[in-house]
């Protein structure tokens, strides 16, 4: 605000925004910087990010292979070692991360889109269609979400990754539904919404501009953690194998590793096992390491300034 | 009581009240339940009942027997209405009637049922206690020493614990026990040459390969209890009656056991949940260490596609969650006494 004011021509829309925003990313800087495993968190998403989009096209035509060395150790031309057939496992993680970062991202934006909309309906129109909601997210959150997607993948096959983070998306919105009722449920009766309603300020204004703001951050770190659900889930579903093969992915790197022609029979299969193990491990490590600065960024009372 | 008779109007307990809303709203939800596995399993591509009536048929039985067989299979009439399919479905379901397996032929599925639900409970209930009494006892130490080296520790390994997947880290036991360091079989119940029953090499065989699965449910779960007790003993720190007996002079052994007495309260509610859920989260664990409990039998019953023990599967893994969830709520008026009574706590 002080910058602002020492501006020339200052006080105008535009530049007060400007300035907030600057300020914004200085404090982003200053969370990262606090605690460098915060900027190893970043580091590793981004890592993740960049093999989802550019992964498949480091290996245009066909995956490096090599059928003299089945299940090598690990070399310097094969890092994590080979596989059964002798490609190359680090091939196998980078072209398979596409498949599981984008499902991850597809699951999260149809979770929280849906569970911030009926939260939000719910906890402010309250009534009768609170009751019809609740309902439903109990039901929801009742019904063990592993058995369902086994006996729906008879049904359905999820091709591809955006079916897949479809499903997954309409079957886990109820957590997030509920966390955002409750939100809106106390938010409402502060101050600052009671007086935007006296104000006579419209519902859309109020559940937009008043209500929605102070819920954001909540949500952010909700939508990282949504992604790592359906990491989760999708990984799982492939390892269990109920799924057909039809892309790489690590969950098919587990499923064969394990049950594949007795893959762990010899400790020379490790690497294989070990390598779409240690991509979840690390994916998860650094959304859990930016969820911690998030908290920090948008919960000023966690600053130790 | 007496202010009943002094109302006039009678008033029914509310723990019978919340019972019986309760068995009211899980009644409707396994209604769900078996509409949706009814709707799944008619809807599956080729639809694998019409197919079972007409080999039926090419084999030479008249339809009339085809009918039968077909319905005995999977609880429903191949022909007919989708209302006709429907409510035989449901007057089988009301008799118990969950049809028969296919992959194992003429045994009723809930014979095999039965049998996977006894080594489903066996190492779900080992690992789950296990993992209780060890996340709840270092929880409280966790929540009274926060600052300390020893506290950050053991809310460390319980957030990693916590947020890592299921079958990462029965990979990773599995990959430690049977292939690093090869001490204990890699899958099965038991070993199949001994002889079922109370001798000393059958038990040492089956707590031999429980141990495995056993482990990993109790490191799978471990994490959540620490953290849920260490937050549930920080809310209780702040209570008044914890400063009042820190007044009284009362020793450190006593305010332990005032604070772990209150903090486990919402606990209790969780395990009874955690023991509902885990018969449909210990599809991975039995998975990889090839247990045969329900959750093998619904992959299984998915490989082979055989839909009518797939639906019965499905169903005994739903209501059993719907109800720890009732027995939960229950368990909880029973050992709070601020909710039987009805007062706002």
């Amino acid at each position: 605000m002080t910058v602002t004011a020492i501006l020339p021509g200052g006080g105008g829309q535009g530049s007060r925004r400007a300035s907030l925003r600057r300020n914004f990313w200085r404090g982003v800087g200053r969370v990262l910087r606090r605690k460098p495993s915060r900027i190893l968190g970043v580091a590793i998403v981004a890592l993740f990010a960049a093999m989802a989009l550019v992964g498949p096209m480091l290996y245009p035509a066909h995956l490096p292979r090599d059928d003299n060395a089945l299940y090598a150790a690990p070399s310097l031309a094969h890092p994590f070692g080979t596989d059964f057939e002798g490609t190359d496992v680090l091939a196998l993680v980078v072209t398979g991360a596409r498949y599981v970062i984008l499902t991850g991202l597809v699951t999260a934006v149809i979770t929280v889109a849906l569970g911030t909309v009926l939260g939000l309906l719910a906890g402010f129109h309250r009534g009768r269609w609170d009751t019809v909601l609740m309902r439903i997210t109990d039901l929801q959150l009742t019904i063990p979400g592993l058995p369902l997607l086994l006996v729906l993948s008879t049904v359905w096959k999820f091709q591809g990754p955006l079916e897949m983070g479809l499903v997954l998306g309409l079957l886990g919105w109820g957590g997030i539904a509920r966390a955002v009722r409750s939100q809106t449920l106390s938010l409402r009766e502060r101050g600052f919404i009671e007086a935007a309603r006296g104000l006579g300020l419209s519902t859309t204004h109020i559940i937009g501009r008043e209500l929605l703001p102070s819920m954001a951050p909540y949500i952010a770190m909700n939508m990282l953690i949504a992604v790592t659900g359906a990491i989760y889930a999708q990984v799982g579903l492939f390892f269990l194998g109920v799924l057909p093969f039809d892309s790489n992915n690590w969950g098919v790197m587990l499923n064969l590793a394990v049950f594949g022609g007795g893959a762990l029979t010899s400790a020379a299969a490790l690497p294989y096992l070990l390598a779409p193990l240690l991509a979840i491990l690390l994916l998860t490590l650094g959304i859990v390491l930016i969820v911690d600065a998030m908290d920090e960024i948008f919960n000023p009372r966690l600053r130790e300034e | 009581m007496t202010l009943i008779a002094v109302r006039g109007a009678p008033r029914v307990n509310p723990v019978v009240r919340r019972l019986a809303g309760h068995v009211v709203r899980g009644l409707v939800m396994i209604w769900v339940v078996t509409t949706i596995s009814f709707v799944i399993i008619r809807n599956i591509p080729g639809n694998p009942v019409l197919g079972q009536y007409e080999t039926l048929i090419e084999k030479g039985m008249s339809p009339d027997e085809a009918q039968r067989a077909t319905a005995a299979l999977y609880g429903f009439l191949p022909t007919g209405s989708l209302w006709e399919q429907y409510t035989g479905y449901m007057k089988a379901l009301l008799h118990l009637d969950l049809g028969q397996s296919l992959s194992t032929p003429g045994t009723e599925v809930v014979t095999l049922l039965g049998s996977a639900a006894k080594w489903t409970v066996l190492p779900v209930l080992g690992g789950t206690l296990l993992s209780f009494v060890l996340g709840v006892t270092l929880g409280v130490y966790a929540g009274i020493k926060r600052s300390g080296k020893l506290g950050d520790l053991l809310s460390i390994s319980g957030s990693l614990l916590h947020g890592v997947p299921q079958y990462v880290i029965g990979l990773l036991v599995l990959a430690i026990f049977t292939t690093l360091w090869p001490i204990l079989p890699a899958g099965g119940p038991v070993d199949v040459e001994f002889v079922p029953g109370f001798n000393a090499g059958y038990l040492a065989s089956l707590i031999q390969h429980a141990t495995l699965p056993v482990l990993t449910y109790a490191l799978a779960s471990y994490g959540g209890w620490v953290l849920a007790m260490k937050s549930s003993v920080a809310t209780v720190l702040g209570d008044d009656f914890i400063l009042a007996a820190e007044l009284r002079g009362l020793s450190r052994g006593v305010l332990f056991r005032y604070i772990a007495r209150n903090a486990i309260l919402p606990l209790f509610t969780i395990l009874a949940l955690s023991l509902g859920m885990l018969f449909g989260g210990a599809i991975f664990i039995e998975r990889i260490f090839n247990y045969p409990g329900l959750g093998l039998l619904l992959v299984n019953s998915i490989g082979a596609r055989d839909y009518a023990l797939m639906g019965g599967t499905f169903l005994v893994t739903t209501v059993a969650i719907i109800i720890a969830n009732i027995a939960a709520d229950l368990l909880y008026a029973v050992i709070d006494p601020r909710v039987r009574t009805g007062g706002t706590a």
